[in-house]
Order: C-alpha cells, then structure tokens, then sequence
C-alpha cells in the first residue's frame, strides 16, 4: 500500500514538472535537447529569460572582455540609444497594428512571432520564451514611453533597465548563436562555452569550452548583420543589410577580411564592438579627398567664374556605408 | 551663396513592391535603387559653383563684374543614422578651402 502511494506521488511530481515548464515543439536534428533553452523549457518573464541566458558570473574570469562589451551597444540591444526601443514601439503602432492579418489590434496582443522581425537580432532569445515574455516587454516599453512623457526619471530608468536586462551578451555569441550549422557541427549544449578552445574551462555553471566552427568567421556576426529581407518570417522585416554586401560585394570584388578582422582586432577594439562610434573604425573606413580650384570659365563674350569642387570618395571598410 | 546636399544611402522599397520607399524595418523588404558608397569603390562627385555677378558700368557700358574673389568652400560628410540631421548626426569627414580667381587679365 505504501509502495503504491509512492508511486503515485511520483507521476504526480513528474505531471506537475510538465505542467510548469513549457516545452519546445520537437525538432528534427539530434541533440537539440541539450541546449540551454531546451533544458531550461521557455521563459515565461523577462527575469526568467535573463537568468536562461545569465553570463554574470564571466567577469569573474574575464574581466576585459566584460568591460569592453559593456561599451558596446550589443550590451543594450533592446533600448540601444532609445531610438531602437521606439522603434520596436513604431513597429508595434505603424506595423503590427496597421497590418490587417497581422492578428494585433493592441500592444497587449503582441506575441513573440509577431516581435521577432525586431528580436531575431536585437533579442535572439526570446525565441526561446512564451507570449507572456513579448507581452511584458511591450508593457515595460510602453511603460518607460509613458514615464519619459510624464517627465518620471525614476520609473523611466527602472523601465530603461528592465530592457536592458536582456541583452547580446556572451552566452548569445559564445553559446546560443556559436553554431549554425546545427545538423553538421551539432547544437550548442548547455554548460558549455564555444570559442577558439577545447577543454575543461573553470567554472560551475559551464564546466567545458568547446570549439565553435564560426566564432572567428563572418558568418557569426552575419547571422544578425543581415542579408536584406529576412523571408524566413510570416511578415517579412529588413533592418542591416551588411552582410549581403559583404558577400556580394566586398567578398565577390576587393577582400578576404572577416568582420571580427576589422571590427576586433584591427581596431584594438576586441569586444567593445563597434561602427560609427568610435575613431578606430570611422577613421579606417573611407577616404575623403577633395580639390578645389577656381578660374574664369567664358562662354563665348560671356565671363563667368566659378569654383570647381571634386569629392573622392573610397569606402575602405567591408560592406556598403551605410547599410539598411 | 551655394548648397547642395547628396544622399548616399540605400533606398528601401516598402513591402518589396512598387515605387514607394519604405521607412520603418517593419515595412522595409527590398531596395528600389542604392546610392550608398560600396566597399571598393571609388565615388566621385563634382560640383561647379558659379561666382555672384554683380552688374557695374564701365567705360559706359554694362558688364558683370565679380561680387567676390574670394570663394569659403565647406565640403563635409555626415553620417546621419536616423537620416535626419536633428537625430544623432555624425560628422565623418569635413573640407574648407578659400577658392580665389584673379582680379586682373584681359
């Protein structure tokens, strides 16, 4: 009699460990089962999806990489300079909501599929969350919108945090984005760090490092750094264009240099990951000569001077200037 | 005296369809043209900038006579992110030449 109810509060465990943890549709690779979204099952708020992908304990170890990725925008992917966050906004109000299919007649109807147009580069993860995630996100935007407008600095900053808590980070790069040709090199496992190395790497929640195949490629940074359209959607979005361009372009006719050659090392940047902000990339990227020269120009009796002003310019970077 | 802007930029198609360009990443799948400056490639532009004339006798008759010698040529690049100068605009590369032309001569 004892032994049966054992069992029974077994399956009831077992049933309620379902019940609370959501689980991903089957994929058809193998191994997908090992990755931290799947071990974790999905997010189901913000704080949660935070935590999935939680590379706090990285600076313990790494703590120029840490800062210099503080520096980049990557590390505020979500709000960015503001301008990205009221994007999202527009997109939600000039988009979603005007598109007549799109199933959106409020900000409170908005779903993950409907943000990833936005978050398949700016949040990658939260393809790995539920609708509740993409309904708390549009809030807090909406919400840090509404306190900017009522001039509340302190609600505004803890809103402005709250998307800033979700961020590229180095588990996205280094982790859940270290590998895309999944079927081939496998998929990304939780507990384990992809980069140049192989081996045992020091710490309790990633106790491996393993060789990702693209870290030091520029497909890594082109998964994000768009080929134009992204057609893989329901409603189709088109945001960077520069690795289309890269290949297109610059692959097809001037260089061989990667992304990471020009935007890590070359620049002395390393993870500080930049463009236009910063002298080490705007400095290399084009140049600018112009001449000019003045005289009398004479048409026919007619002496009209002028100034002639030519403007050369070579774009010497890896992809169009700008992009889009 | 003399403005002139070009815009070097690729130009969205609004839903990949059409003549209209598109604005926002929502409504943006496609490009109708592309001005923006490839990698590789040199992009030339020139400019010609005709003097201010003023009317004046001389010797009993009308001519056009410079107004000024002296020409304040200004030529800057700006990386407009937002694709207004009022957002975030990023002065790239700036010119500035004095362009002069004889008084004298026939």
């Amino acid at each position: 009699m004892n032994k049966v109810t054992a069992q029974g509060a077994l399956a009831a465990a077992l049933l309620l460990a379902a019940l609370v943890v959501p689980s991903f549709a089957e994929k058809a690779g193998i191994g997908w089962k090992e990755t931290i979204a799947a071990k974790s099952g999905k997010a189901r708020t913000l704080a949660e999806l935070a935590k999935m992908y939680d590379s706090s304990s990285c600076v313990e170890c790494h703590q120029e990489e840490h800062d210099q990725s503080r520096k980049s925008i990557h590390s505020r992917s979500i709000y960015g300079t503001a301008r990205t966050a009221m994007t999202i906004i527009t997109t939600i109000e000039n988009g979603l909501m005007e598109e007549p299919y799109s199933g959106v007649k409020s900000p409170k109807d908005v779903k993950v599929e409907h943000l990833m147009g936005c978050a398949k580069c700016h949040l990658p993860q939260l393809a790995d969350a539920e609708d509740s995630v993409a309904r708390e996100l549009v809030s807090t935007l909406y919400g840090w919108k509404d306190a900017l407008r009522k001039k509340d600095k302190a609600a505004a900053k803890k809103a402005e945090e709250k998307l800033k808590s979700v961020t590229i980070n180095c588990l996205i790069c280094h982790n859940r984005n270290a590998i895309t040709h999944k079927w081939q090199d496998g998929y990304p496992k939780a507990g384990v760090v992809y980069g140049s190395k192989a081996g045992d790497h020091p710490s309790d929640k990633f106790p491996k490092m393993a060789e990702s195949p693209i870290m030091s490629e520029a497909i890594q940074c082109g998964q994000c750094h768009g080929l134009g359209p992204n057609l893989e959607l329901d409603e189709p979005t088109q945001c960077c264009t520069s690795y289309g361009s890269y290949l297109w372009v610059y692959k097809a006719e001037v260089g061989q240099e990667t992304c990471q050659e020009c935007h890590m090392k070359n620049s002395k940047l390393g993870h500080n990951i930049q463009g236009y902000r910063d002298p080490a990339m705007t400095d290399k990227a084009v140049d600018f000569k112009v001449e000019a020269f003045g005289y009398h120009w004479r048409d026919g009796a007619q002496i009209t001077p002028k100034a002639v002003v030519k403007v050369e310019m070579l774009n010497r970077s890896g992809h169009s200037i700008p992009d889009g | 005296m003399f403005n002139q802007e070009k815009i070097y930029m690729p130009v969205p198609q609004q839903l990949a369809r059409g003549d209209r360009m598109g604005r926002g990443p929502y409504e943006k799948s496609g490009l109708i043209e592309d001005t923006g400056l490839p990698p590789g490639k040199m992009v030339k532009e020139r400019f010609d900038i005709m003097y201010p004339l003023d009317e004046v006798e001389e010797n009993g008759k009308t001519v056009n006579k410079p107004s000024a010698y002296d020409l304040d040529v200004e030529v800057k690049l700006w990386y407009l992110p937002y694709g207004s100068a009022n957002s975030d605009p990023f002065l790239w590369r700036e010119f500035a030449q004095t362009v002069s032309i004889s008084k004298g001569g026939k």
